[in-house]
């Protein structure tokens, strides 16, 4: 398998701010790679730094083996799709597509032919001579991906790019990129504070936090054996035990167990379970299709546990209400910190 | 009694626009009386005559004065003097402006950009005429600049300068060079706060957007920063334009004592008391504006201020 | 009772009426203020240096309050007086025909001006205050424009004649007068050239310098338009040639004995003189609005303003020559004050002898006396600024 993107070592502050604390990251040729973290984590400034609109104080950004630290943006075989779309408001959106075909000189019949293919592509056709002020949000996102998408770039770059959109139009959206991204084959950086997003998208997650990544892995590794406590809170609802507390389970490290491995029990019924806690109803919150029901216990931390709504032996539980709540050793998931 | 209060309070409140119109009549008819109607008062007076033996405005209606305009040789040289010199502050003001104007929107800090503004203002606060009046001092033969020349021993290249036929002159005070230094100087603030405003809408994401879809940094400048800069371009010139071709102290101050619009008006009317060719004179700048003002808007000027 | 108020009423009325078919006849009480528009300098309280006030005696024995409007040019004050609201005006020659001819100003009685008879004989029925053998106005003051010149430039030979701004020619210290000559910017110049004319080419007949003919005027303009080559930046306001003299090399310009004092003052090498050719001059008039609200005032001003101190020390403030010439030795112009050398005829030395050669500014008008008929002001105006724009 080839890099397509490989980062060495890259540190930068602003100031006395470290917005980036020695990063290394290598981003496979065709991958759906996922910069996962919240605002201020430091994943934009990763972005810029592999896009060129900013330097690093240290380390390497190497694009295909290449080293690409100095080269300026405008010289780096990669595109991006920006936050506010950064559509260029004078022109129109065939001008805007078209713009580095301009910029390159390509012939102005295959211009026509490729802006007319990518049109297609993001489902445009006959919005060609509006201009961005006259879109709506979604068709924006779509012009703006077909302007980074008519080069045929080896890499694009995405920062947050569904995050202005409503629910309905994000899924949908998330569906179409993922489409783009198997059509194009090419590699998508994709920068993202959802986690949901960046589960359900990505082959593979790094996850920052303060200018660091906790984490690189598969969605699936990342939800179920985070290796961090941080990673284990920021993704999905969990409920993580620190070191002191898990010594009463005759654990060493601190854990986190997921709502969905914990089961309440009324009262000190026979089971199986290796770990029982008693605990008080906080909190009821309807989701829809399940309860999360908030309990409250001895130990330090709130606990969240999933009730299906759906279940017919469905017992209605009451606030300020004492329960057993029950996990098995094999479900908890031990923490690095 | 208060209910009668009452109940006109109450109608005020449900009939807004009654509310609105009641507030709005003072100042729209003092704008349209007092302010357009004797504007109008005035300006009509270009169709009228000046009756050359007894100096008498003979009320009828004749376009000879509009055409004594233009077909005075005179006349026609103060318009065209005072357009061409209009022209020519607007473009140097863009020219000095622009990169002052792009380095306080994209380059400074928060302090640095304040630092800015105070130093473009700063002028504003102190008397027009004390400033033109320094820089009389500042151009004249024993002034600093000349002094400046000297000791950088360039006073054969102030002579070649001003040597130049038509723009040149005795000394930098009397020429149009002179003017024009003094023009852009006063008018500068009104070129650089407009296309500040128009860039630092220019969000950088749109510079970076164009840089990584392969266009260099010039590319960049040619293609996104300043065709989105022009509409404040269009809303500064308006400024400098337009100041430009009223303004009669300048003249009178600096230069070669040879007329522009402002001043012919001033002396029609006042010493001369030809009432007529004074309306007539300053009917020119508010149909060259009118025009101008067509064209900047097309250019977006409005939206930039 | 109604009928003593019908009575007033009717009073009143012939009075109004009165008022303006004819001068005032008899003067009444002071009505405690009188409302001036004058030039910068004109009516001093002492308050710009503290021996130079002819206000505050005036105010004191009349109870009249003196409020002034100063105004920078002839047109101003016109514009001013057009307003309303004012009471007199210290006009120059090329407004009060003006005023006159606007029925701005009112024929005034001299008999109610016991100091009228002591008014220099040559100025009682001057030209530009008097029409149809009426008085519009009681003579202010006069004073003659001068050739100002640099010393350091023409050495000991001053120059005797207005050619050193008229013709290219070398000046004694051997350089070019080209762009180093000044005129005044106001059309009256025109004025300048005519009588420049009048001396060198008799041939055309010109009489008066503010009554020409066309064949006259064109000459005159003929002439400006061979000064324009010579003058970089014609002169506007007084301070700006005091600046240009100091600043850009100026030598030589028709210029006021009020720069002339505040060069010299500065230790500038400046002189002037009254060319051969003669001089233009200025001689103000105050005169009363016709529709002045304090009448009474007014008339005690104009008898204040020829028997008080005011003569002597305006004459001595502005360099100028009282209207009374019985004021000469007086006041401020006495030797004794300190400001004029031992032995001096002040009155002297500030021109009263010159009054012959001074052609005082005034309106030109096509109804002239002189000729059949003249170039009017308006026609004045625009080619003056024709010449000025190198037409």
């Amino acid at each position: 398998m080839t890099n397509a993107i490989e980062l060495l070592g890259i540190s930068k502050s602003y100031g006395s701010v470290q917005a980036l604390n020695n990063i290394h990251l290598t981003i496979n040729d065709g991958e759906f790679f996922s910069l996962l973290g919240p605002s201020g984590s430091g994943k934009t400034t990763c972005l810029k730094i592999i896009a060129g609109f900013e330097g690093s104080q240290e380390g390497h950004v190497k694009l295909f083996n290449e080293d690409v630290t100095l080269v300026p943006p405008y010289k780096r075989d990669l595109n991006t799709v920006f936050q506010d779309y950064a559509l260029f408001p004078h022109m129109s959106v065939r001008s805007n597509i078209g713009y580095s075909l301009r910029i390159k000189k390509v012939n102005l019949e295959e211009q026509n032919k490729r802006i007319d293919e990518i049109l297609e592509t993001v489902k445009l056709i006959g919005y060609d001579l509006r201009k961005p002020s006259e879109l709506s949000g979604g068709q924006r996102q779509r012009v703006a991906l077909a302007r980074s998408l008519i080069n045929k770039p080896k890499v694009l770059l995405l920062d947050e790019p569904l995050g202005a959109l409503d629910l309905k139009l994000r899924e949908q959206m998330q569906i179409e990129l993922k489409n783009l991204q198997r059509k194009f084959n090419i590699t998508f950086i994709y920068v993202t504070h959802d986690q949901q997003e960046a589960l359900s998208m990505s082959d593979r997650i790094a996850v920052f936090n303060n200018g660091r990544v906790e984490q690189i892995d598969t969605p699936h590794n990342i939800y179920n054996k985070p290796k961090t406590s941080f990673v284990a809170d920021f993704i999905g609802i969990t409920t993580i035990f620190p070191k002191e507390d898990a010594s009463q389970f005759n654990i060493t490290k601190s854990f986190s167990i997921r709502p969905e491995f914990i089961s309440i029990q009324s009262s000190s019924s026979s089971s199986s379970k290796d770990f029982k806690i008693k605990a008080k109803v906080t909190d009821i919150q309807y989701q829809g299709s399940f309860n999360k029901i908030i309990f409250e216990s001895s130990f330090r931390n709130s606990l969240s546990v999933f009730q299906n709504t759906n279940n017919n032996e469905n017992i209605s539980y009451k606030i300020d209400q004492e329960y057993i709540l029950e996990f098995d050793k094999k479900d908890i998931t031990l923490l690095d910190d | 009694m208060i209910n009668f209060i009452v109940n006109i309070s109450d109608y005020f409140y449900r009939n807004k626009n009654f509310l609105f119109l009641l507030f709005l009549l003072p100042p729209l008819s003092w704008l349209g009386i007092i302010y357009l109607g004797s504007l109008l008062t005035f300006l009509s007076h270009s169709f009228f005559s000046l009756d050359g033996f007894t100096g008498k405005i003979n009320y009828t209606f004749t376009l000879n004065t509009i055409f004594e305009l233009f077909n005075s040789r005179a006349n026609f040289d103060i318009l065209i003097r005072t357009v061409g010199l209009a022209l020519t502050v607007t473009f140097g003001s863009a020219l000095i402006g622009f990169p002052i104007a792009y380095y306080m929107a994209k380059f400074t800090s928060p302090k640095v950009k304040i630092f800015f503004y105070i130093a473009i203002m700063l002028p504003l606060w102190s008397s027009y005429l004390v400033r033109v009046y320094s820089w009389k001092l500042i151009l004249a033969k024993e002034g600093i600049i000349n002094w400046f020349f000297g000791k950088l021993h360039l006073t054969w290249l102030l002579d070649k300068i001003l040597s130049i036929p038509y723009i040149g002159g005795p000394s930098l005070s009397i020429s149009y060079i002179g003017m024009f230094l003094v023009f852009t100087y006063i008018w500068l603030p009104f070129m650089i706060l407009p296309i500040h405003a128009s860039l630092e809408r220019v969000p950088n994401s749109l510079i970076n957007a164009s840089l990584d879809l392969g266009a260099s940094k010039r590319q960049t400048f040619y293609k996104v920063i300043l065709p989105l800069a022009l509409p404040g371009i269009a809303a500064g010139s308006i400024f400098t334009f337009s100041l430009t071709l009223g303004d009669y102290i300048i003249p009178y101050i600096i230069g070669t004592s040879k007329f522009f619009i402002g001043q012919a008006v001033y002396t029609h009317q006042g010493t001369a008391g030809n009432i007529p060719l004074a309306a007539a004179f300053s009917l020119v700048p508010i149909i060259v504006m009118i025009f101008y003002i067509k064209t900047a808007k097309k250019l977006g000027a409005f939206d930039a201020l | 009772m109604n009928m003593f108020k019908i009575i007033l009423v009717i009073f009143f009325t012939f009075i109004t009426v009165g008022l303006n078919a004819g001068p005032l006849t008899k003067l009444g009480k002071g009505e405690g203020n009188l409302n001036v528009v004058a030039w910068a300098g004109y009516l001093e309280r002492g308050t710009t240096v503290a021996a130079f006030d002819w206000v505050t005696g005036f105010e004191k024995n009349t109870g009249c309050m003196v409020n002034i409007k100063t105004a920078g040019t002839s047109d101003e004050m016109v514009a001013l007086m057009n307003e309303g609201g004012f009471d007199i005006v210290t006009a120059s020659g090329d407004a009060s025909l003006r005023l006159i001819a606007g029925e701005t100003v009112q024929e005034i009685n001299t008999d109610l001006i016991p100091s009228w008879n002591t008014i220099d004989p040559r100025l009682q029925d001057a030209a530009w205050h008097t029409v149809d053998g009426k008085h519009y106005g009681t003579p202010y003051m006069w004073g003659s424009n001068v050739l100002m010149y640099n010393t350091e430039t023409f050495g000991d030979s001053a120059p005797d004649s207005w050619n050193v701004v008229f013709e290219e020619q070398n000046l004694p210290d051997g350089q070019s007068n080209k762009n180093r000559v000044q005129a005044f910017d106001g059309p009256i110049h025109i004025a300048d050239a005519a009588m420049y004319l009048m001396y060198h080419q008799p041939e055309l007949g010109i009489k008066d310098p503010y009554e020409l003919t066309n064949d006259q005027y064109q000459a005159s303009l003929n002439l400006l338009r061979q000064q324009r080559k010579l003058v970089g930046r014609y002169w506007h306001d007084a301070f700006m040639q005091i600046d240009d003299f100091t600043n850009e090399g100026f030598v030589a310009s028709a210029s006021w004995p009020f720069m002339v004092n505040l060069l010299v003052g500065a230790e500038q090498p400046i002189a002037s003189v009254i060319p051969k050719e003669g001089a233009t001059g200025w001689a103000d008039t105050t005169m009363v609005h016709s529709e002045a609200a304090n009448i009474n005032c007014s008339y005690m001003w104009m008898e204040h303003q020829l028997s008080s101190n005011l003569q002597s020390d305006l004459g001595t403030w502005f360099g100028a020559v009282p209207s009374v010439p019985s004021k000469c030795g007086t006041g401020l112009m006495d030797p004794a004050a300190g400001i004029y050398p031992e032995g001096a005829d002040a009155c002297k030395i500030n021109g009263i002898d010159n009054f012959d050669k001074i052609h005082f500014w005034r309106t030109p008008v096509s109804n002239c006396k002189t000729q059949d008929s003249c170039i009017p002001y308006y026609k004045w105006v625009t080619d003056y600024i024709a010449v000025l724009g190198g037409r």
